[in-house]
């Protein structure tokens, strides 16, 4: 059975991975300038406005939108797109990397990148600081000197001044970024460098600041400058009317050109690469090269620590809650009863991004406790409701049994009622456990870096669609097989009917 | 000894118990009997406060027990039931259901709440049975179980409520005889049941229950042969009853005739005796006494004997004294003599309705 189930496994992995594999080049329609696009498929990142420059230039080209780089790219592989936009230098990076992309020469459009700050006192102080210190600094050359090391400088000279250790002495800024979108900001095995960090700490360094990075996703970026989790955040925002209307954005630092990638058109892509060596490279991509394997390793822990720790407290105020409600106490079900249709009846991700910038909003606290918080809640209304069903299966009768021989309703309800109501319920909660790693995943939306979003990351440094995301499942499969083994261990620990019966009657002469 | 007074329990939509006042002696084995619906288990539930009486108070001893400051629990303690569903803690064996209590109640070690046990099994004739879980054994084995548990906490008193109906009827027997041991110990017993040979037996009072408390208290040679009140004796005989009532001249004759027909059938009354009694209740009311009545006004009770096999109609009317038996068309009175094998006639005065006749119906 078990080697039938790891044979279909097998067969699935090959199956998802042949598609990068054979690349098809026969059918994808390969362009050679940007009107032949006209008409075709466009591919955009979620939170952009190239969408407006596509229809500008293409106006009868089809927008399909995509949340990231790699979905972009592996899109445009798998010929679900005909092309897609970028800024230049982002672009050129990924066609270097990824043998089968191509950029046209065409500039679509000009932009300007810029910081991003709240619309606040402090914000307006920390902007004029800035725009001084980029006015000055492409005076005097250095912005250009930084560009040029970082989109077309060699690999080797790309460092970043070490702003962990800046002496602070007129306080610390905490700046957001993307951390996937090379050479711009990205992750070099598990240190976040790049183009806007490196120019953000050379400020800092002129202003006495001390600098604190974080990556999250580029959509909730501007929402967590907006609500004040940051002082500033450079991702290669373009600025654009719409924004300003949420946010204030800096001088810009870096003009560049707005550039359209399709698929190559020679067959130069090797041929012939078996499939175990196409798998062993992109093994080597993924986890081998710049130590990437301390990425998912953090990712690991990371989603493990929110995993263990919501279903730690999650199952313990489930339990509190339960025991409040359990002698009918009218306030307490009802209270219980609003909180939990309204915890059960909200997406996930809206109840994160609530909790993160209303709730929390104004207190400093790291996206990490946030998430433990959240799936605390969701967890403890999962548990609270299979207390209910458990308990509720076990007979009256025993209730009656217990207080007639003259037991207290709390002796009753701990040695009687719930050692028959646990065995019912564990199935259920072990289930609820593996849902809840699932539901993790999104935790990258408010700064986290979890498994799934370190995946991300690597993905938008390999190019590579599917690998990274199967390599992902893969752990999370065994991470949901570890954690079930740990529960079917507490299983047979609580079930009584599963104890040695020789070890019932220990420490009692039964030979009267 | 428990001491009940004007104990009452009211459900929202029904009310078992209006007013119940009893005492009971250390010592009693009382049976508690009585048709379905009328309060006997709510009685005995009220006594260890497994159901709260509306009002009421019931005392053991000196100590008032439905005192909200009296510890319920302690009194509990001395006061075992045992459950007509058994209600053995399915997740533990059978030693352990039976020392569970003791060990965690009374603080008895380990070793000395397992002698207990041992002794209170072999008693029931289970002790083999000691490392089985509840679902592994027969439903007489697991009320016999129940019965050692409740035992195994010395208690006082017992209650049991129906503990063989649940049962198959091959295992009421060894459940029955375990209780008769039990109720030659001493202890202060009170028993739902309707097995009423076992109730005679072992009992030495009976409570029959009717109309929202104890109808009928006595001891059992008293309830069983010469019951003193109408429905004990109804349901000591296993009577089945069909009372009438005509109040005025212009009643539904038909509809009555009917409503004959319904009981028995209902009661699995043969046609022929059927036929006699429509016949009987026809020739009387309709052709003897309605005709010489001023104002009719007439209650018929009719009783048919399951166990006997026997019907007697009485019908008592109102007026001055009036023997219809007597005095009545010599017609009619043939028809009535055909189908009734005994007609007495009796006057009480001072009553709504004096006049009284007692007809037995021909097999």
């Amino acid at each position: 059975m078990r080697k039938s189930i790891a044979l279909v496994l097998m067969l699935l992995l090959a199956l998802a991975l042949c598609p990068t594999v054979l690349a098809d080049n026969s059918t994808g329609g390969v362009y050679q300038s940007l009107s032949e696009l006209n008409g075709k498929r466009i591919g955009i990142q979620v939170g952009t406005d190239y969408e407006l420059i596509v229809w500008d230039l293409l106006p009868e080209a089809e927008c399909i939108f995509y949340s990231s780089y790699p979905d972009l790219a592996a899109a445009l592989e798998t010929n679900k797109i005909d092309g897609f936009p970028g800024d230049e230098p982002v672009l050129k990076f990924m066609a270097a990397e990824d043998d089968k992309l191509v950029v046209l020469p065409d500039d679509m459009n000009p932009v300007e990148m810029a910081y991003v700050l709240p619309k606040s006192t402090e914000g307006d102080r920390l902007r004029e600081e800035l725009n001084t210190w980029i006015r000055s600094a492409r005076a005097s050359g250095e912005l250009d000197e930084i560009a040029y090391k970082w989109i077309e400088g060699p690999e080797s000279e790309k460092t970043v001044p070490d702003y962990a250790s800046f002496p602070a002495p007129n306080g610390t800024l905490r700046m957001l970024t993307e951390g996937a979108y090379t050479p711009m900001n990205y992750y070099r095995g598990t240190e976040l460098i790049g183009f806007e960090v490196d120019m953000t700490a050379r400020f800092c360094e002129a202003c006495g600041y001390g600098l604190i990075v974080d990556a999250m996703n580029f959509d909730g970026i501007i929402p967590a400058v907006q609500a004040g989790k940051a002082d500033f955040a450079a991702a290669s925002f373009v600025v654009q009317p719409e924004r300003q209307e949420m946010v204030n954005f800096s001088e810009p630092y870096l003009v560049c050109g707005t550039l359209m990638t399709v698929l190559k058109a020679d067959e130069s892509v090797s041929e012939g690469t078996s499939f175990w060596k196409s798998i062993g490279d992109s093994i080597e991509r993924t986890f081998i090269r710049e130590n990437r394997w301390q990425l998912f390793l953090q990712g690991i822990l990371n989603t493990l620590l929110i995993t263990v720790l919501s279903m730690i407290f999650g199952t313990a105020l489930g339990f509190i809650v339960f025991m409040l409600c359990r002698n009918g106490n009218r306030i307490a079900n009802t209270v219980t009863g609003a909180v939990t249709w309204l915890i059960k009846g909200m997406p996930m991700v809206v109840l994160l991004m609530i909790l993160y910038y209303i709730v929390f909003g104004s207190v400093a606290i790291t996206g990490l406790m946030v998430s433990v918080i959240g799936f605390t809640l969701t967890f403890s209304a999962a548990v609270f409701g299979l207390l209910q069903m458990g308990v509720g299966a076990v007979d009256k009768g025993q209730y009656e049994a217990a207080y007639a021989l003259g037991h207290s309703s709390r002796h009753t309800f701990f040695r009687i009622i719930l050692p028959q109501a646990l065995p019912h319920i564990l199935p259920s909660y072990k289930s609820e456990v593996v849902s809840l790693i699932q539901a993790t995943a999104i935790v990258g939306y408010i700064a986290v870096q979890d498994l799934t979003k370190m995946g991300d990351i690597v993905r938008s440094r390999t190019y590579e669609a599917f690998f990274p995301l199967i390599a992902i499942t893969i752990i999370y499969f065994v991470l949901e097989a570890l954690l079930g083994l740990l529960i079917r261990r507490i299983n047979v620990n609580i079930n009584p009917k599963r104890r040695k019966r020789e070890n019932i009657l220990k420490g009692v002469k039964t030979d009267d | 000894m428990i001491r009940i007074e004007h104990l009452k329990k009211a459900y929202p939509n029904v009310t078992p118990l209006k007013d119940v006042c009893v005492e009971i002696n250390d010592g009693d084995v009382i049976s508690v009997i009585g048709p379905s619906g009328t309060g006997k288990s709510t009685l005995l539930r009220c006594i260890n406060q497994m159901e709260m009486p509306t009002s009421g108070k019931v005392w053991i001893d000196d100590v008032e027990i439905t005192d909200p400051n009296c510890d319920i629990n302690k009194v509990r303690q001395k006061m075992g039931m045992v459950f007509q569903s058994f209600n053995l803690f399915s997740h533990m064996t059978v030693i352990e259901n039976i020392m569970f209590s003791p060990m965690t109640l009374l603080g008895k070690k380990k070793q000395e709440a397992y002698d207990d046990a041992m002794r209170l099994l072999r008693m029931v004739g289970l002790a083999e049975k000691a490392l089985n879980y509840p679902d592994e054994l027969s439903g007489g084995q697991k009320q016999r179980i129940a019965i050692a548990r409740t035992l195994a906490m010395d208690p006082d008193i017992i209650l049991l409520d129906e503990p063989t109906s649940a049962l198959d009827p091959t295992m009421v027997g060894e459940v029955q005889a375990v209780i008769r041991d039990m109720a030659q110990t001493g202890k202060t017993m009170m028993i739902v049941t309707h097995e009423m040979n076992f109730a005679r037996a072992i009992c030495n009072r009976i409570f029959y229950m009717d109309e929202g408390g104890i109808y009928e208290d006595g001891p059992p040679e008293q309830i069983f042969d010469n019951p003193m009140r109408e429905k004990t004796r109804r349901f000591i005989r296993r009577l089945k009853v069909l009372e009438l009532e005509i109040e005025n001249r212009d009643y539904d004759f038909l509809g009555m005739s009917g409503v004959i027909e319904q009981y028995c059938s209902r009661n699995q009354i043969p046609p022929k005796t059927t036929h006699r009694i429509q016949l009987t209740f026809e020739e009387l009311t309709q052709q003897l006494l309605i005709p010489v009545m001023e104002n009719p006004r007439i209650h018929t009770v009719i009783e048919y004997s399951a166990a006997e096999e026997k019907t007697t109609m009485t019908v008592q009317y109102g007026g001055l004294e009036a023997n219809i038996t007597k005095t009545g068309d010599e017609l009619s009175l043939a028809v009535l003599k055909s189908a009734v094998s005994e007609m007495t006639y009796s006057r009480q005065e001072n009553t709504d309705l004096p006049n009284q006749i007692v007809l037995s119906i021909r097999e």
